[in-house]
Order: structure tokens, then sequence, then C-alpha cells
């Protein structure tokens, strides 16, 4: 009886055990899917479908010759919502018992801050309870890598909060060079949160093209955390596709350089210098430079597109119209009545005095009267204005250039049936002012000048291209045949050379070893930060290279600051112009027509001179008898006596151009170079031609090119 | 009872085969509901062999066989061939150690080719419940003697101590529901409280802070010694006993589980326990760490994220369920090991409360028909059996369950004849049909 009722006992508490335990089980069941059931319901609507966008790679932006200006890297934004569950359970134990070593991981990664910074960072952003804290911008692809793996971080987003959002980041290895024209494509988050897209340039211009088309991607969310596309049901992005520009690197570096001294120099306010190919309308570099508050310059505008008023510069325009219109000759003679015109009531002056009170009109254009254009255009205008304004249209002055970026400013040409058309308009316009011009613009018409009357249009991009495949190919685009006739094309190429050897510009290309045209400007600035009166001058250049075979036109506009002591077209615009010039000319040698003194060849087969004591080592090294005529002369130079080197001294004199025809590089650079000459070398061999004859009188700065063979 | 022709369903309980089918049947569909795909041609899947509902039947249909033959045999040749098979049993988990195979977190497998593998551990339940069976029904044995409770003991616990060796904790703990067997022959019941009481302390080990609870234990002890101060008065020894207890109640607490902790669990296994409990478990060195992250190397393996979904699976089916092949947590695999060890969250999903309660009863009428079962055995070796039987599948369920609903720690323990897996089937049949067999002759005393 005994042993029945333990073993009843203990069977019943095995039962009881087994319901107890069930019960507990089915209790569970009910509580997970009765009283939490909506709970684990809507996180499993959410966890499992969703939308991916698929990033498009954008596309890269190619110089002329192939060097990236602008591409595409991958960067990080590190933030941390310190409001994550895992962070905050417990009462941030987490948090506490990580915050130290993840603090020293941070420290060693980034390099930037102690660990104790760090430290303290994190403790102000958990006290703050940011759910957007800013931990790290821009973190490489490696330092995210490494990041991965610090303490914390590596137990996954839900624990550690750590937010990772993986952007693009629009490199331009050139940094600074042609900046604004590249463009920008900044993409950041607004205080708002909203994610902003910033372009600029050709950036902007070719957004549609560079970015590409995102693709997007239905995901199912498994086990694990991992997303697995569900099938059928992917859109793939479509990378962007790469421009290549007309730019050239090494003239972009030239011309901004160049921009960037003058500017530096003059301290002025903002500058662009825009270089052309003559032939296609090429934009071969384009610089933009404005004063920053903290006296840097920056590409802070596209400063060639924006119009002002042009000033002399324009007066190429005034000229081409009376002598296309057949109303004078270069010949004709006219008073500029010592500088200053009242007309009406108006003064108008000349902005540096004119040698003579009558000048002919090439001499006036030469000099830029603006009272001699003024008259021009009052004189001959007047009674059909509309004729006057009938030559911007054909130059294409009157709409936007149509150049690939879309900051251009729309041209202001007054048309004589509105309102606005005044009596001044027609003299100030002669002369560049009531007529507002981008730099850009300008220059394409000096450019067509220079190319024979064909006016070109101006452009940025070369072609379009997809994994290395030409999709769009840009060509050069004619706007105008022949902007006017042959005979009025010479006379205003001969007009425009003029200006570089007898008129504004004559002491910047004094000596300049090509020929260059171009025409010179000085306007006040009207703007909506100066008057007139408040004495800003804005300096232009505006011309071409070399003459004879025009290459490169070239526009320079320097807005100086106010007062400034140099403010000259001729002084400020033009030496950058020279600069451009000089450096172009010698790097593009081989394509550029030289210009070689002419000397009488040489009667005697051959001739060898340099420094004589070399050449006398020489042959006595050789055993080679020789007769000794030089002397003690530093210089001599070997000459056949009866098949017998002699050695005769070489005539070097001070401030006088020697004779170095028959001498290495070596020994004519150092003699050369010594006298303070500049050198400019063609070829390779024995000097056989040099652009100064022997016993010309030497030049400051001047340049001498040598030909070897 | 010896008949001339034997037929082999006469004398079968019909019931607890036909529950037993039933579950079969609930595992292949479930298994089915886990991994179909849609597009799939299923009568072509069924008979290709490659999927795992496939596999699952055929290791059906091979149970079914072979218990047909368990069903012929003698149902002496168990009692006779018990502690042979035992001693087989043990023989091939000590075989495993030098030809395991490498399968990640475990060293208990070995592998016949690409296609099977055996698990002795698992097999070894049927053996060990066998051979205790026989043990506690032999004529000499006197399970009122410690010597004998302790040889039953060494039978059960020496195959668990093969296992936790070959890194098997989960399945190791399913031998210690034998003891319940030998509870119901006798085993005092000092014994489980013991048990109990040492449970509890471990839970409340991980819970409280250490010094805490060594207050705590010395409070109690105070309290006793108060409350008893009249025996102690009397009886010095009661005064020693308390004491005695207390100090190896803190020396648990102190000692014996941050050395269990720390030496014998992988810490990845400390961790699920840690999870489970609702604590964060920090890793002592880098060592430790690297274990946790190489078992947790894909979230699949990380106990608390498996619970989670889980979780989500079963929450989501609400009371009626979604319908079977209609649950998105389970369709697309975001329950890990959902077909295997996680099977039931295809139920609660897919059939919500209502058929979760009505799994959760075919599961107690079965237990119950087995314990049923075991109280009509005249003889002492297929009462043990039966409950042997009882408790292991108990034990199976219970844990399957708890871990599936985050009452319990993740360590793997199947759920019996429903879960994925030929080898756990094919065990869990065959302790059934032996059970059938032993029943068949139920009005015999088998020695």
């Amino acid at each position: 009886m005994e042993v029945k009722k333990d073993i009843l006992w203990r069977v019943s508490l095995c039962f009881l055990g087994i319901v107890a335990l069930s019960l507990f089980i089915i209790g569970k069941a009910f509580y997970i899917q009765q009283v939490q059931g909506e709970y684990w319901k809507s996180m499993s609507d959410s966890l499992h479908l969703s939308y991916r966008t698929l990033d498009a790679d954008r596309g890269t932006i190619y110089s002329e010759d192939g060097s990236m200006l602008s591409t595409s890297i991958p960067f990080f934004d590190i933030h941390i919502d310190f409001m994550a569950d895992g962070l905050r359970e417990k009462e941030g134990k987490r948090f506490t018992t990580n915050l130290d070593s993840l603090s020293i991981g941070l420290s060693k990664l980034f390099q930037d801050q102690s660990a104790a910074a760090y430290k303290k960072q994190l403790q102000a952003g958990y006290k703050k309870k940011d759910r957007y804290y800013l931990l790290k911008k821009k973190v490489s692809f490696d330092q995210y890598q490494a990041l991965r793996t610090l303490p914390l971080v590596r137990q996954g987003r839900n624990k550690s909060g750590f937010i990772v959002e993986d952007m693009e980041k629009r490199l331009t290895p050139f940094g600074l060079l042609a900046n604004r024209t590249i463009g920008l494509a900044r993409t950041y988050v607004d205080n708002n949160r909203q994610v902003v897209t910033q372009n600029v340039g050709l950036e902007k211009t070719y957004d549609s093209l560079l970015k590409g088309v995102s693709g997007k991607r239905l995901v199912r969310r498994i086990s694990g955390g991992a997303y697995v596309p569900v099938e059928g049901s992917e859109i793939e992005p479509e990378n962007g596709k790469d421009i290549v520009t007309t730019l050239d690197v090494n003239i972009q570096d030239i011309t901004q350089t160049a921009l960037m001294r003058m500017m530096t120099d003059n301290q002025a306010l903002e500058g662009t210098a825009i270089v052309m190919e003559v032939a296609t309308g090429k934009i071969k570099a384009i610089a933009n430079l404005g004063l920053m508050p903290d006296g840097s310059y920056f590409e802070k505008d596209n400063y060639a597109l924006k119009t002002s008023e042009p000033g002399s510069t324009i007066k190429l325009v005034t000229l081409m119209s009376v002598l296309e219109d057949k109303y004078v000759t270069l010949n004709d003679m006219i008073d500029i009545d010592g500088g200053v015109w009242m007309l009406n009531g108006r003064r108008i002056q000349d902005a540096e005095k004119s040698p003579k009170s009558h000048l002919t009109i090439k001499e006036s254009f030469e000099h830029s009267s603006n009272v001699a254009m003024a008259k021009l255009a009052y004189t001959y205008y007047s009674k059909s204005p509309a004729k006057f304004v009938q030559h911007y249209e054909n130059l294409h002055l009157t709409s936007r250039t149509g150049v690939d970026l879309k900051e251009e400013f729309r041209p202001m040409v007054k048309n004589p049936k509105r309102k606005d058309w005044h009596m001044q308009t027609l003299p100030s316009m002669g002369f560049g002012y009531e007529v507002m011009l981008s730099p850009l613009q300008i220059l394409m018409i000096y450019n067509a000048v220079a190319n024979n009357g064909k006016l070109m249009k101006p452009y940025l991009v070369n072609k379009v291209e997809k994994d290395g495949n030409v999709l769009t190919a840009f060509e050069p685009q004619v706007l105008n045949e022949k902007i006017c006739a042959e005979q009025t094309l010479h006379q205003l190429q001969e007009c425009l050379a003029a200006v570089c050897v007898d008129g504004t510009a004559k002491r910047v290309f004094k000596t300049a070893v090509y020929h260059a045209a171009g025409k010179t400007g000085t306007a006040k600035v009207n703007d909506g930060n100066f008057k007139y009166t408040d004495g800003v001058y804005q300096s232009s250049f505006a011309g071409y290279f070399p003459v004879e075979k025009p290459k490169y036109s070239c526009i320079v506009v320097i807005k100086n600051k106010p007062r400034s002591a140099q403010y000259l077209g001729g002084s400020v615009a033009a030496p950058v112009f020279r600069e451009i010039a000089d450096k172009l000319y010698a790097g593009d040698i081989e394509d550029m027509p030289v210009y070689i003194a002419k000397t009488a060849t040489d009667s005697i087969k051959y001739k060898w001179s340099g420094y004589s004591s070399d050449t006398k080592n020489i042959l006595k090294e050789m055993n080679i008898p020789f007769i000794d005529s030089a002397a003690k002369e530093e210089w001599g130079y070997v000459y056949n006596d009866n098949n017998t080197p002699g050695i005769k001294a070489l005539a070097v004199n001070e401030n006088q151009v020697p004779d170095v025809k028959g001498m290495g590089l070596k020994d004519a650079l150092f003699l050369l170079e010594n006298m303070n000459l500049k050198v400019q070398v063609k070829g390779k061999g024995k000097i056989i031609n040099q652009s100064l004859a022997a016993g010309q009188t030497i030049g400051k700065g001047q340049t001498i090119m040598l030909e070897l063979d | 009872m010896s008949l001339n022709k034997p037929e082999i369903s006469r004398g079968i309980d019909g019931l607890l085969l036909w529950l037993y089918i039933l579950l079969c049947c609930i595992g292949i569909v479930s298994i089915f509901a886990a991994t179909y795909r849609e597009g799939d041609d299923i009568v072509k899947t069924f008979l290709s062999f490659k999927t795992d509902y496939s596999k699952q039947s055929i290791f059906f249909l091979i149970s079914i066989v072979a218990g047909t033959a368990v069903l012929l045999t003698d149902s002496k040749f168990f009692t006779a061939t018990a502690n042979l098979w035992y001693a087989f049993g043990i023989l091939l988990l000590l075989l495993v150690f030098p030809f395991h195979s490498n399968v990640k977190g475990t060293k208990s497998i070995i592998k016949f080719g690409n296609a099977l593998q055996l698990q002795p551990i698992q097999l070894c339940i049927v053996f060990a419940n066998l051979a205790l069976a026989k043990y506690l029904s032999r004529v000499e044995t006197d399970f009122t003697k410690t010597r004998s409770q302790l040889v039953a003991a060494a039978i059960v616990i020496a195959p668990a101590i093969l296992a936790i060796a070959q890194s098997e904790t989960g399945l190791a703990l399913v031998y210690f529901s034998f003891f319940l067997v030998m509870f119901r022959e006798g085993l005092p019941a000092i014994i489980l409280i013991i048990g109990f009481s040492f449970a509890i302390l471990v839970v409340a080990t991980l819970l409280v802070d250490p010094d805490i609870l060594a207050l705590i234990l010395t409070g109690i002890a105070g309290l006793a010694i108060y409350i008893m101060r009249r025996q102690i008065k009397r009886y010095k020894s009661v005064l020693f006993g308390i004491l005695g207890i207390w100090i190896v109640c803190v020396g648990i607490q102190r000692f014996a589980v941050p050395l269990i902790f720390d030496h014998v669990l992988e810490p990845y296994q400390v961790k699920r326990i840690y999870d489970t409990l609702g604590k964060d478990y920090i890793p002592k060195d880098a060592a430790a760490a690297a274990d946790i992250a190489k078992n947790t190397e894909t979230k699949k393996d990380d106990g608390d994220y498996n619970v989670k979904q889980s979780k989500i699976a079963i929450g989501s089916g609400g009371l009626t369920g979604k319908g079977l092949l209609k649950g998105t947590q389970t369709r697309y695999s975001f329950v890990p090991e959902q077909r295997t060890d996680f099977i039931f969250c295809t139920i609660g999903e897919g059939f919500g409360f209502v058929g979760s309660m009505i799994f959760l009863s075919i599961y107690i009428a079965l237990l119950f028909r087995i314990v049923t079962i075991a109280e009509r055995q005249r003889s002492t070796f297929s009462r043990c059996y039966a409950y042997g039987v009882a408790s292991v599948l108990f034990f199976h369920i219970a844990i399957n369950l708890c871990m599936t609903m985050g009452l319990a720690p993740v360590i793997g323990i199947p759920l019996p004849f429903v879960s994925y897996g030929g080898l756990s089937l094919v065990t869990f049949s065959m302790m059934i049909f032996i059970l059938l067999r032993l029943d068949k002759d139920r009005q015999m005393v088998l020695r």
C-alpha cells in the first residue's frame, strides 16, 4: 500500500509537471500571438519588402587631352543615433562599457583628436540624446572598413546607433583649374535634412548625361539581416556618361597662373581670361578669379559669362561698321577735339590723351580714342541707328553665344525702336557703353576676325562618351561664314596688329618674339555695386596671335579695385595676354611659324664656335694641329685655313647680341642668358640660326629664338 | 503470450500509432510549407528526393518499414540485447572522436559520403533508454540503495559526458530527462529537489549581482537558523547542516558557476543562456569574443536574432494564422533553421493560435497515451522504457517550444517527429515502435 501511494504521488507529480509546463507553453504562445500579436505582425510587415535605389555612378569630365577634370569617389558620413534602443537599454550600459575602447579606437583610426576628446564628444552627444549626431564626415572607404571593426560599432546599427551614409564625392584632381566652368556637383544635407544637389558649370549643363539613371530594386529581407533582390523586379542603374571637354589642362594652367599673378599684384576684384582656338571656336581655357574676403582668389563665379559694359574692345565693331558700310577709310582724318567732345551737354573724354589733335581712323583706333569712335557712330548712324545695331546682330551679339554653360547672361544691345534708346546711346555704344556683353562674346568677335571672318560658336564639349565609346561628337559650328567683306577684314586685322605695335599695347608686346593683334579696353564700371564715379575700372584686352597664322584668340578682363594705381587695359589686361601668349607660343612652337632674322648664308661649310679653351683642349687631345689666332679670348670659332683648323676670337660685346651660330646649346645658353636674354630653342644639334641678328643691341627682357640642326 | 500466427496488428495500441503517424505527416507538411518555393512542381519535387520534404517523406517510409520489422521481432529480443545495444552506442560515441567530420559548431557527426550523416548521440538515446530499463528491471536491482542509484545515473550520464565532449551540450541535457524515470522508480525526491535548487541557484547567479546574492543566501540561512532555533538547541547537527548548505550554495554561486561558464561551456553557449535571461554577456577576453564572433558570423547563428524572428513569425500568425504557404516570415527564410529546430514557427505563423493549440494537444495526447501505456505494463522493463520515451519526448517538446518562444536558451533540440532530420525521425520512430512492440506483450513479464 505504501509503495502504491508512493508511486501514485510520483506519477501525479510528473503529470502535474507536464500539465504545468504545457499550460506555461500555451500561455506563452497565447501571449505572443494574441497580446503581442499586433507588435510582431507590424514588425513582420515592415521588415521584409522594400524598394532600394541603385545609384548610378556619375560620369567623369575629361580635358581634351584625357586628364580627369572631375570624377567621383565614394565616401561616407558617419552619424550616431544616441537614442538607439541597444545603446540606451539598461541605462546605457552598452554605451558606458564601450565608451573608452571606442574613443581610443576612433582616435587611432582618424588621428585627428585625442581619445579623451572623442570621449567627451560622445558623452556630450549621448547626454543631448542626439538622434543624428555627426561624428565624422567624408570618411574614406578604407577608414570606413576599419571603423566597422571598432568596439560597439561592430555590434551593428541597432545596438551601436552608428548610421553610415554613403555619399559620392566629386573630386577635381586639378583643384581650382577651371573649377567654375567644370562646375560643382555637390550633394549635401541641409538644415532641414533635405538632400540638396547643387550643380553649376558643365556639371549642371550635362547633369542629365553625367548622373545617369538610377535603378530600382525590390528587396526582400531574409534572415541574417541580408536583403535579397526579388527576381525580375530589378531595374539596373545606367551609369553616367563621360564628358570630354575642349579644355586643355596645360593651357588652363598657364591662363590661370597668368591671371592670378596680375590679380594678386593689382589686388583686383575679379577677373577672367579665356583662350579660344581660332579655327574651331573650342574654348581651351577659361579662368575666373574673384577676390575672397580673406584676400585670396577663388573661382567664385563665371565672370566670362557675365555681361558688363565692355568699353574699348567693342570699338572693333564700330570700326567694322563704318568700314563695311564704306563711310570712311583707314586713312581718313578725324578731329578728336583734343580728347574731349561735348555732345548735347555730355562730355566724352579719351582715357589716354592722344599725341595729336587730328588722327587717322587707324590711329584713333590704335590709341583708343573715345571721341573718335563716338563721333564715327554718331556721325554716320544717327539717322539710321538700326543699321548700326544690325551689325551687332550679324555678329550674333544680340543673343547668347550658346556655349555649353547654363549660367550665360543674356547680352543687352539696345533697340532704336524702344524707349530706352536716347540721344546718347549711339555715341556711347560707339566706344563701348550702353551695351552689355560678356567677355566670351567679345572674344567670339575677335576670334572671327582672326579666323578670316568666319564666326565660330564657342564650345566646351568635344564629345560624350560611355565606356570609351563616343556617343555624341560635337563639331565646330559656324555662326556666320563671313562677318564682313574681305577688304574690311584685312583693315581690321591691320588695325588690331597696329595696336600692339604702335598703339595702346605697344609697350607690352615690344619684346615679344611673335606678332600679336588685339585691342585694349578700359571701361568705368557701373554695376550694382559701383557707380561710374567710384573709380572702378574694368581693364580688358582681346586679341589673337600669331598675326600671320592666328592659332589662339584670347581675352582678359579684369575688374580693378577702386582707384587702383594700374587700371588701363594696356597695363593690366594686356600683360596677362602677353604672358599667356608667350607660353602658348613656346609650348606650341612646332605648330607656330618661326620668325628668324634673316642673315647671309655662311660661305664656309662648317663652323664650330664656343668656349675657346674647350675647343683647344679637344683639338690637343685629338692630336690635331691647329692655328691659334684666338690668343686669350674667351670665345672663339674654328675656321678652315687650308685644311688646317684655325681658331679665331669671337667678338662678344656687352649689350650686343653675339653670333652664336655654330655653337652647341650649352655654350649658347651660358652666353645668352648671361646677357639677360630669354632663350627659346627649336630643334637639336648645333645652332644654325638665331632670331636676333648678331650685333643688335639687346633690349631688356628680350627673347631670342635659336634654331638648332 | 505467444501466437501461432503472429498478426502484427494484434495488440498494437492504435491511438499511439495514429498520433505518431499524424505528427509525422504534420512534420512533412510543415517542412513543405517552410521550404516550398513558388513555381516548383509539387509532385516532381516530392519524388525528386532532393527537397527537404521529399527526403523527410523517404525517412518516414524508412521508419515505417523499420518499425514493422521491430514489430515482427520478439519482445524478449530487447531485454536480451539492451546492454549490447548500449555498448554498441557507447562504442559509436567513442568512434566519433577519431572519425568526426568537419561540421561547424559540433564534433558529433560522422559522415558517409555526402548524403548520409550519423550523429550517434541521437541514436544513443534509444540505447540508453533500453539499458536503463534493463538495469532497473533486474531482479537484483534494489533501487532504494544508493549504489544502484549511482549505477543508473552512470548509465545515462556517461553518454551525456561524451556528448558534452563533442560540443553537443543541448543533446547532453536530454539524457538528464531520464532522471524522471528514476524518480518514478523510486529515486529519492531530495535528489530532484537538490537538482532544482541547483538550477534555480545557477539562474539566480546569472541574474543577480554575486555580492547581493551572497547576502540573500546568508539572509536565508540566518532565517532558517532563527526558525529552527529550537531544533538547533536539541541537535547541534541541524546548525551544521544549515551552515553546510549555506557554504555549498555560496560556493556554487561564487566559484562553481563561474567555473562552469568559463571553462566548460563555450562562450557562444554562455551568450545564448544570457540572451534567454535577457542579460548582456560581456566576453571575458579576446578569445571568448572571437568564439562568439565565430559562432555568430551570420546573424543566423545569433540566438537572440533567431528568437526574435521566431517570435515575429509566431506572433504574426494571430488567432487563426495566415494559412498554409502564406506565411511571409517562414516562407522567406527569415527564421533560421526553421525546417529543423524552429519548425514550430511555420505552424504558428500558418495556423495561428488555434493551430498551435491543436498541434500542442496532439503532443500532450501522445505523452499521456505513452504514460498510460507505461502504467499498464506488467513488466518493469517495459514500464521504465515507456517512461523513458515519455521523458525524452517531453523534454524535447518542452525545450524546443520554449526555445522557439524565447523561454529557453537556443540549444538546438529538435521537435520530435516534426523537425526535419532523417536520423532524428528514425530514432524517435524506433522509440515509438519498440514501445508498441513491448506494449503488445504488456501481459508478459519481461526480464
